[in-house]
């Protein structure tokens, strides 16, 4: 591994020696990865948001100031393209559904739905589907990733009781979703 | 207004079971989906190549024109547009000659106007009024006379004004 820190690779990208930046990619790729697959819930979106974070990471580098660790400002990165992902898609619902887009599209083209549909293959990731962007953004940060609420603050830039209020909040939503779920057994992706 | 029957603790103790209910409830479900290991090998050379893609010559181009060229443009405009509708102070104009001359001392003023070479006795400020420059056409004849040019000093001059001059001139006796 490679001993260096993130701050050194950093001064070194910006130094001009791009193999520090690819090794950053490396050391942060999968993690980057699934806080946007968990919060955009499919592969297409979160493999298109991960490239796309790097790439803004890498032009803005000159704008990091270190204040913050390296990874806490690419997950700003991250969460903050994820939830304009999520943003796009609702648009392009919202037209499918008004019907205006089909006119556009084949008879059959549901794109965004049918990738949504089939990458979900959890019951939870299902249940965090339901939850509003900010929420989803919270759970997925505090749930999966762990952080603290002072680091999540420094991602979202919101306040900590905003933050215990809307985790709290969607993992109420989560578990009346998980209940429902389990007793009806509706879930026809569970075995 | 509906209020809340049931008031939400929102303490690290509630949020502790709760979060562990779910994680009860989601059991074995909760599981990530596989991702291939080539996936992994490949994202790096995928990112680098968008990268070098936004950084390339006609990206720079845009990214140049819009940090710097366009607001060159915009200010050189503005500069433009300013010196257009720039109007600049118009000076003060200064007094009139009968204001700075009546603004003088009595002492300059003499100094000015005396001149023994002319006149005897001179004239002295004292003895001019503040229209020291108006000067009435009898008295322009009067000056014409004197120096021996008649016919011009009666030119244009009406009856009334041709009497006051032959009184003036016959009161000193000339």
């Amino acid at each position: 591994m490679d001993p260096r820190t993130d701050l050194e690779l950093v001064q070194e990208v910006r130094n001009g020696r791009r193999q520090a930046f690819t090794e950053l990619m490396r050391r942060y790729q999968q993690r980057v990865y699934w806080v946007t697959r968990r919060i955009v819930g499919n592969h297409a979106d979160a493999d298109d948001v991960a490239q796309e974070t790097f790439v803004k990471a890498y032009l803005a580098l000159g704008d990091f100031r270190g204040d913050s660790g390296f990874f806490t400002w690419l997950y700003r990165i991250a969460v903050n393209l994820s939830l304009n992902a999520l943003r796009k898609r609702q648009v392009v619902n919202y037209l499918q559904e008004s019907a205006l887009l089909s006119k556009f599209l084949p008879a059959d083209s549901d794109p965004s739905r049918d990738v949504e549909e089939q990458q979900l293959d959890s019951i939870l990731q299902k249940a965090i589907a339901t939850l509003p962007e900010k929420q989803r953004a919270v759970f997925v940060l505090r749930y999966y990733e762990e952080l603290s609420y002072e680091e999540i603050g420094r991602i979202l830039k919101t306040s900590i009781g905003g933050l215990k209020a809307n985790y709290f909040h969607a993992l109420k939503k989560v578990q009346e979703y998980l209940r429902n779920e389990i007793q009806t057994g509706e879930d026809p992706d569970r075995g | 207004m509906k209020f809340r029957q049931e008031k939400i603790q929102i303490g690290a103790e509630a949020e502790h079971t709760l979060e562990s209910e779910v994680r009860s409830l989601a059991g074995s479900g909760d599981t990530d989906p596989k991702v291939p290991d080539t996936y992994w090998m490949n994202l790096p050379i995928r990112i680098n190549s968008r990268i070098d893609e936004a950084t390339s010559g006609k990206a720079m181009s845009i990214s140049w024109a819009l940090r710097v060229a366009l607001p060159g443009a915009v200010a050189i405009v503005s500069f433009l547009i300013g010196l257009h509708y720039y109007v600049p102070e118009v000076p003060q104009k200064g007094d009139s000659i009968s204001e700075i001359v009546l603004s003088l001392p009595p002492a300059s003023l003499d100094s000015i106007l005396n001149d023994p070479s002319r006149l005897d006795p001179p004239i002295l400020v004292e003895e001019l009024g503040p229209d020291v420059f108006d000067v009435s056409r009898t008295q322009i004849a009067e000056y014409l006379v004197f120096s021996g040019n008649l016919p011009a000093a009666l030119d244009g001059l009406t009856n009334q004004e041709t009497n006051e001059l032959l009184a003036v001139l016959s009161s000193d006796g000339r």
